[in-house]
């Protein structure tokens, strides 16, 4: 049985979704970001009646159900842009293997230098791993779903602000590996903002954030481990 | 109306994937998640030509658009966990950056190298 708490949960998340798109395109700004600013619209309206996130346990299992088959959906714009991976397969490979690493093992090491819990460690690991994936990947490596979404979505925000600047302070003119770097750290947004520069550009971090999201799952569950 | 049957008939396809890659991922004891081999299949699918890009294109893109939406139930959880944050906030957004830096930085420079190497290669 659907309990009514449930249906205004679940009322509530599309409707704080939806109004989030619209204040986005209005305001666009990182803080206006659709997860960011639902999120914070439903943890506002859930505090004062008393709800807490047991309450909405219900309403997350219905709608987190639909996840699957929009990651399954993630194959389409791989397919579409397998040109660009064809002409260019050792370059994005290398590339995105080496940058999936190189995030990897920095994040883990700077995480266990500034002395961060355990559980904040093994989330931030795989936090360029595109958040449909990492959510399910999280519980596989000892990781909070919600911990690491979040920093999925921090990095996706960071990459994005300050990722095409960077790239153009250290020489990285070439368009497959702006691309490709955009879509190897910051995933989706990384994609969005590279769909920006050009239709090479964001074609290399569509399939740079599939296939990092392929790399990071196969080796993650060996690796953050050993990297503790 | 027809567009919504469509819609809702190409959903229950990408469901129907997506519930192989699960099962397949329990079956084999796979510690890779179920939605990535429902991804994997859908591609192998559309590379092998067994389904057509239109079939499942409507759907699939509107999904993709509003990939954000299912998040958000997820990230509603974090509302628990507002001490972990708050205690370790600093160092959590300075792991984020220069993890970030440093992924942005190798990843375009060694594939920049590459393509960079293989065009001046006379062909």
């Amino acid at each position: 049985m659907t309990s009514g708490v449930t249906w205004f949960c679940i009322g509530l998340t599309v409707g704080a979704y939806t109004l989030s798109r619209v204040v986005a395109r209005r305001y666009p700004s990182p803080l206006t970001t659709p997860v960011f600013f639902s999120t914070v619209l439903i943890i506002l309206v859930l505090i004062p009646t008393g709800l807490r996130a047991a309450d909405y346990e219900g309403a997350k299992g219905i709608l987190v159900s639909l996840l699957g088959p929009a990651t399954v959906s993630l194959a389409v714009p791989l397919y579409k842009n397998r040109r660009a991976l064809l002409t260019n397969t050792l370059p994005a490979c290398a590339g995105l293997v080496v940058g999936s690493l190189g995030t990897l093992a920095a994040a883990v090491f700077v995480a266990r230098v500034l002395g961060l819990p355990d559980v904040v460690r093994a989330s931030i690991s795989i936090k360029s791993v595109t958040a449909p994936i990492a959510i399910e990947l999280a519980p596989i490596i000892n990781a909070s779903p919600a911990v690491t979404a979040a920093f999925v979505i921090a990095t996706g925000m960071i990459g994005a602000m300050i990722g095409p600047w960077l790239l153009s302070a250290t020489g990285i003119h070439d368009p497959v590996a702006r691309g490709l770097a955009l879509g190897t750290i910051s995933h989706g947004q990384g994609t969005a903002q590279a769909v920006l520069e050009g239709e090479l550009q964001g074609a290399a971090a569509s399939i740079a954030m599939g296939l990092t999201a392929i790399f990071v799952s196969v080796v993650a569950p060996v690796l953050v481990p050993w990297l503790g | 109306m027809k567009r919504l049957l469509i819609v809702i008939a190409q959903l229950a396809g990408l469901l129907l994937v997506s519930q192989l890659g699960y099962a397949i991922a329990s079956w084999l004891h796979l510690p890779v998640p179920g939605n990535l081999l429902g991804m994997l299949l859908l591609l192998a699918l559309l590379a092998t030509g067994v389904v057509r890009l239109a079939w499942i294109e409507a759907s699939a893109s509107l999904l993709v658009r509003h990939l954000a939406f299912f998040f958000v139930p997820i990230t509603v959880g974090l509302m628990g966990l507002g001490d972990l944050f708050r205690a370790n906030g600093a160092a959590i957004v300075i792991t984020l950056t220069v993890s970030a830096v440093v992924g942005l930085c190798v990843a375009g420079l060694s594939s920049q190298r590459l393509a960079s190497r293989r065009e001046r290669r006379p062909s």
